[in-house]
């Protein structure tokens, strides 16, 4: 599987799209005669963007979650990709783990919220260990995948030339695992973000700021709807962003398997 | 997660019982068209079933609704049920909710008025550990607090205190922080956390925001402007089943407290017991008023939208303190 070449249309298709939801939510708005709590038009939240102190607002706020999120991803691929290592190692291992490694996928946080708060305190430090809980399974599943599944008949010519256990990982199974760690990645980028804000939501503080989660709990509760969706616009920028990033990422580590 | 359940459930039960009107297995008459023997309406409640929502609920028992002609379905609520955008587009006919959220409604056009109140006190308070020797809110420095920023109390006493050296951080719901730290405060209804920390084994000592002149009338019961316009009787027929309900509830909250604890089983007797003790003074009717029970002053409207814009919850001039509630009889 070969990456796209970046062309003007990878820049000019999404940007028509853009324009057609905007087009279809003004449409919607207009036709369905929706109240300003419950769907603000386009221009509302233009508005809303136009003001300089609430931009300079959403900056800040965007700052904070993402830097939440970029600490959180990082612990995510060290922890993930240092169990799979230990994963790849043998099935009895792989046995005795996976089934417990699906505890991070699916652990409601704002049950292990006290906890994580009473080991890490209110803010930064609290956000970033849920943004990594939330986003570390996808790296798990994938790098142990890739870990596993190299080709039978390299691992033979491995194999007949005596290699040891630690070549065979290092010169074989790690760097054919890499496009798979590369697509974990990319899950995980977004789910960083959507942990950092989840994590905001419950273990955040006022102490390092306030980041996009404080935001969007308030304006939601303040039902000033517009704000919220300006906020809303901002932690989906900050995941094609994360995404964006790695797909960038990918096509630097990976030239030589692409060329 | 827990709050997104809850919005489902809510939802699910609301489509399936909501004032589905068109639910033809069941004779049912839409809330206003006279037909049938009982006029079928809906209170969405703010919250889990509890004392705040005791008269409600005796209401109910003691047929006081029935006495009306109304037949009124009770929907609970829980952390983030959205009742006023539900009031203001008609999927509930009436709601329970608090003073402050009727002039957010409003300043965001979703058009509500509020139509009597059982507390004239606000129960919100900041709950702080008695061992902190803290008995006044700008003696709050340098402690973590917990408060929900979206609440119009909380951006209140952010506007009008220093609050030096204070970390905000989120309101959970949960006591665990608390009960952990000494140096550390949360918002609470008076007739409920301090219950739970006491049970816990905490010596909480309470705080309470009316005394900084915050004080929105709660578990008030409203309607959209939409209703009360179309069907005025209507209004008025639940108005008056909610007033007498809250009294009996007041003076005989056994046999409803009963019913709360079937409906919520985590509500212990005694939990319900220590709420409406702690409730009944902030029924009270202010002494030298003119009120009778259930009724609100355009005073104390327009000193709260006054103090919502002052704390920047809303802008200035988008509501009328006047188009907030059931005014008085000539005022």
């Amino acid at each position: 599987m070969k990456n796209e070449k970046l062309s003007l249309l990878s820049f000019v298709l999404p940007l028509v799209t853009l324009g057609v939801v905007i087009a279809l939510w003004q449409i919607t708005v207009t036709v369905g005669q929706f109240k300003i709590h419950l769907l603000p038009a386009p221009l509302d939240v233009a508005n809303v963007l136009a003001d300089t102190a609430m931009r300079e607002n959403l900056w800040a706020a965007t700052c904070r979650t993402g830097k939440a999120a970029m600490g959180g991803f990082t612990a995510a691929v060290i922890i993930g990709v240092l169990t799979s290592l230990l994963f790849s190692q043998a099935k009895w291992i792989r046995q005795s783990g996976y089934p417990y490694a699906i505890f991070f996928q699916t652990v409601p946080i704002v049950a292990i919220a006290p906890f994580v708060i009473r080991l890490f305190g209110f803010g930064l430090s609290s956000v970033m260990v849920v943004s990594a809980i939330i986003s570390l399974f996808p790296i798990i599943t994938n790098t142990t995948t890739g870990l596993i599944s190299v080709d039978p008949k390299q691992l033979e010519l491995f194999h007949l030339n005596r290699a040891s256990r630690w070549q065979i990982l290092w010169k074989l199974q790690f760097p054919s695992a890499i496009r798979f760690l590369m697509t974990g990645m990319k899950t995980s980028s977004g789910l960083a973000v959507v942990g950092a804000i989840v994590g905001e939501f419950f273990t955040g503080g006022s102490v390092d700021g306030y980041g996009l989660g404080y935001y969007i709990r308030l304006t939601s509760d303040l039902m000033k709807t517009p704000e919220l969706f300006a906020y809303m616009i901002c932690s989906t920028l900050l995941g094609v962003i994360a995404f964006l990033f790695i797909s960038l990422v990918e096509r630097f580590l990976l030239k030589r398997w692409i060329a | 997660m827990r709050y997104s359940v809850h919005l489902y459930v809510l939802f699910f039960s609301l489509s399936l019982f909501g004032c589905n009107n068109q639910n033809s297995s069941t004779p049912t008459a839409a809330p206003g068209t006279p037909g049938s023997s009982l006029e079928r309406v809906t209170l969405a409640l703010n919250w889990y079933p509890e004392a705040e929502h005791g008269g409600f609920y005796t209401a109910q028992l003691e047929g006081y609704f029935a006495e009306e002609g109304l037949k009124v379905e009770i929907i609970p609520g829980g952390p983030g049920a959205p009742v006023v955008p539900m009031v203001a587009g008609r999927t509930v006919d009436f709601a329970v909710g608090n003073a402050d959220q009727v002039i957010l409604g409003r300043a965001q056009q979703a058009n509500v008025v509020a139509l009597m109140t059982p507390l004239q006190k606000s129960p919100r308070c900041i709950m702080v550990h008695a061992e902190s020797n803290i008995t006044s809110f700008d003696q709050l420095e340098n402690m973590t607090v917990a408060m929900n920023g979206g609440r119009s109390f909380a951006a209140y006493l952010q506007s009008q205190l220093p609050l030096t050296g204070v970390n905000i951080v989120p309101y959970n719901g949960n006591l665990i922080p608390f009960l952990e730290d000494k140096n550390f405060a949360t918002q609470g209804y008076v007739f409920s956390e301090p219950f739970t920390a006491k049970e816990k084994g905490a010596n909480p000592h309470t705080l309470m925001v009316y005394d900084m002149g915050f004080n929105p009338y709660t578990s008030l019961l409203m309607t959209s402007d939409s209703l009360k316009k179309e069907n005025p009787v209507l209004v008025q027929k639940m108005t008056r089943a909610c007033i007498k309900g809250w009294q009996k509830y007041l003076a005989d909250p056994a046999a409803t407290n009963t019913h709360l604890h079937k409906l919520n089983p985590e509500l212990s007797d005694e939990m319900l017991e220590f709420g409406v003790e702690a409730i009944r003074p902030l029924c009270e009717l202010p002494e030298a008023g003119e009120l009778t029970f259930g009724q609100m002053t355009l005073k104390r409207w327009t000193t709260l939208i006054d103090q919502m814009i002052e704390a920047k919850v809303i802008e200035g001039d988008r509501v009328k303190a006047g188009e907030c509630f059931l005014a008085l009889p000539g005022e």
